[in-house]
């Protein structure tokens, strides 16, 4: 084992210097017991930066679009609105993707407020709670089914999302109910699929959804 | 289709998450040496019969509305070679796997655990098993039946072994771990015990007992000899420190990994030392760091009282057979400049504060606050994030009254075959500020030091005081700067 004079101690390891003092060390080495591990720097820190400032890029062109609100500048608005709700569709989607079930619940939500705002700065023809929100909540529906199926989803894994799913579903029937939409027929659908859903999973998985409920609330 | 078991997060783990950060993760290591190279097809046979053992350790860890919990999976663990450094984080959110690893390099066995899951202790049952379990299969006895079902799990098993789902002899004890016969995913100790009614005469009555029973006790080594010299009225005239409290600054590591420095010495030598100022291990030890740091500050300045956290091992008052956290901290500390300064003093200071702050009735005190603040309705619906929030700010305001913290095992002791086999054991946890970690075994003594700083001159000096002493003192350390990795080559 090499050996520091100065601090009166044997070194195991192939050490040049005394770890505890740089003092040059004698005698023989022996093996660390210790690995040496590459200095590793972690692509985390990389993606949260990344993160945080497409975050900050979508919102500010979001918040843009409020200056060119009078003026009519159509497809450049189209465009640029098309382009930044990718991005964030792509983001949340990436951000989500270890349970599906819960992404496409962000997803519906944020989809459906950047249709809302779409039409609000296009003038409020109503087209995003008539069409967009109801064609949108029936798809997610339609998805998650699928989705949970095809990859195995644990019940318990999914079982609150794919219910929330279906409980955003409704929306289009309240809206609907106050007379925001100009055409009943989009909403009735999604909300008549919604209800089905409901049921079917009520039925089927009832239990699974209070014991999921139990677990997440307790307080 | 099958419906997940789940519990709760306990008291003491609640912080460790709030308090978890890149530089401190929240992980700790015991790693116990053999007398040769590990075999990993045995040591992954001697992991899957004691993970089956051991619902707890089958748990990730999830996030409700409002608190954190437990849920029993279906992971196994496997075992690796040592290829990352030490105490790497665990627990990442929303990503769910096992809160513990095992890894080997060259002769040791590692276990490395999250501290939400299981504490010191019940991680050294984790291990004392493991290690039980390992030797049984590299040393197999001639004429011993290995296992029940007559299936011969000896040296020289292939790869890819299957292990019979049965655990491994169930009627050999498996050291001190043997009257539980498994450590479930349930138990919350600290509600047991403090969160209603009063529990009246088991708690004297049991400690004694358990005080034999339990594996490793802060006070099994280092208590009992001090019993009777240590002048137990100091303690109630201890008040406030009157100055700040010297917090170590330092160089960050580069990526953020923790520095940890391993010692080890001839137990009884240190002890001698110990008993010679009429004081316990774990209180001596800690009036040497403080000197340590005294020396290596250059100077204290202004902030002349040091001060240090003590976990103490709660089963050994209240009786638990639960793995999970079961611990509070007692906190010491010493103001320089205000008499006798010596190492002996300063350790018969830190001895008279600690016994009366470590006694069962001030435990529970204590520990009844504590649920009492958690249990507060208010408290209670707040969402997770913001109990975050309040738990970092309560433990970053009991950081700011602390110097150094410092946990001791004991003496462990473990069943044959692996006792005769197993050289010494190292135990050490990622720390926010300087801090050391002792436990002992085979007459081999090791204090682990680490730090999320680069700097060792307070090591250095802890070392050098043990050698002027006439300790014979040997040093292990993992590379953590540029240069001292490039000395070993890529």
């Amino acid at each position: 084992m090499r050996r520091c004079a100065q601090c009166a101690v044997d070194v195991e390891g192939h050490w040049m210097r005394c770890p505890l003092c740089a003092a040059p060390l004698a005698g023989e080495a022996v093996p660390s017991p210790l690995p040496a591990v590459p200095l590793n720097f972690s692509r985390r820190r990389v993606w949260k930066a990344l993160f945080l400032t497409s975050l900050a890029v979508i919102l500010a062109s979001f918040l843009a679009q409020l200056l060119f609100r009078a003026a009519d500048i159509g497809l450049v608005r189209s465009v640029w609105l098309g382009l930044t709700a990718m991005w964030l569709v792509v983001l949340m989607a990436v951000r989500k993707r270890r349970n599906v079930a819960k992404g496409t619940v962000y997803l519906v939500v944020l989809i459906g407020l950047v249709c809302v705002y779409w039409d609000y700065l296009g003038g409020w023809d109503g087209w995003s709670l008539t069409y967009a929100v109801p064609a949108l909540c029936a798809a997610a529906i339609i998805a998650v089914l699928i989705m949970v199926r095809v990859m195995r989803t644990e019940v318990g894994e999914h079982i609150l999302y794919s219910g929330l799913t279906v409980l955003l579903g409704l929306a289009p029937l309240v809206f609907l109910v106050l007379g925001w939409v100009t055409n009943p027929v989009p909403s009735v659908v999604c909300g008549a699929l919604s209800i089905c859903a409901l049921v079917v999973v009520q039925a089927a998985r009832g239990a699974e959804v209070r014991h999921e409920l139990a677990k997440r609330l307790h307080v | 289709m099958t419906r997940r078991t789940w519990v709760r997060l306990d008291n003491a783990s609640n912080i460790f998450l709030a308090a978890r950060t890149n530089a401190d993760p929240k992980v700790f290591r015991l790693s116990a040496e053999t007398d040769h190279d590990v075999d990993p097809h045995l040591l992954q046979a001697a992991l899957d019969t004691t993970f089956d053992r051991y619902p707890l350790y089958h748990a990730v860890l999830r996030r409700g509305v409002f608190w954190y919990y437990l849920q029993d999976s279906d992971l196994r663990p496997v075992v690796t070679a040592e290829d990352q450094y030490t105490c790497a984080p665990l627990y990442q959110a929303d990503r769910r796997n096992l809160l513990f690893r095992v890894v080997h390099h060259r002769r040791r066995i590692v276990l490395e655990v999250f501290h939400a899951l299981s504490d010191g202790t019940g991680a050294l049952w984790f291990l004392t098993d493991l290690l039980t379990a390992y030797h049984r299969l590299r040393y197999p006895a001639p004429g011993r039946p290995v296992t029940d079902d007559g299936e011969p799990l000896g040296a020289g098993t292939g790869p890819g072994h299957a292990v019979p789902a049965a655990p491994v002899a169930p009627g050999v004890p498996p050291g001190d771990a043997a009257a539980e016969p498994t450590h479930a995913l349930s138990g919350d100790s600290f509600r047991h015990y403090f969160l209603r009614r009063r529990r009246q005469g088991s708690v004297a009555a049991g400690s004694a007992f358990r005080r034999e029973a339990a594996p490793a006790t802060l006070t099994a080594e280092a208590g009992a000899p001090s019993s009777g010299v240590a002048p137990r009225g100091t303690g109630a005239r201890h008040s406030r420190p009157r100055t700040k409290v010297y917090r170590a600054t330092g160089t960050r590591t580069p990526d953020n990994r923790t520095r940890a420095v391993e010692l080890t010495m001839p137990a009884q030598g240190v002890l001698a030392l110990a008993r010679a100022e009429g004081v316990s291990l774990t209180m001596y030890l800690i009036a040497v760091f403080f000197e340590s740091l005294r020396r290596s500050s250059g100077g204290l300045g202004a902030a002349r009282t040091l001060a240090a956290s003590v976990p103490v091992n709660l089963r050994q008052f209240f009786p638990s057979t639960s793995a999970r956290n079961f611990f509070a901290t007692v906190r010491v500390d010493h103001t320089y400049g205000e008499g006798p300064d010596d190492v002996g003093s300063v350790s018969r200071q830190l001895d008279g504060q600690f016994w009366p702050k470590a006694s069962p009735e001030a435990l529970e005190r204590k520990l009844r606050r504590f649920i009492r603040f958690e249990r507060m309705p208010v408290l209670r619906i707040l969402p997770r994030p913001l109990k975050d929030v309040i738990l970092k700010l309560v433990n970053g305001g009991s950081n700011r009254g602390l110097s150094v913290a410092v946990s001791n095992l004991g003496r462990v002791s473990l069943p044959e075959p692996a006792a005769s086999h197993v050289g010494r054991i190292l135990f050490h946890v990622t720390a926010v500020r300087p801090q050391f970690c002792a436990i002992s075994h085979a007459g081999l003594l090791t204090i682990t030091f680490t730090s999320p700083f680069t700097e060792t001159a307070h090591i250095r000096e802890f070392a050098r005081m043990l050698t002027a002493r006439g300790i014979d003192v040997t040093v292990a350390a993992a590379r953590v700067t540029e240069e001292e990795l490039a000395e070993v080559g890529p």
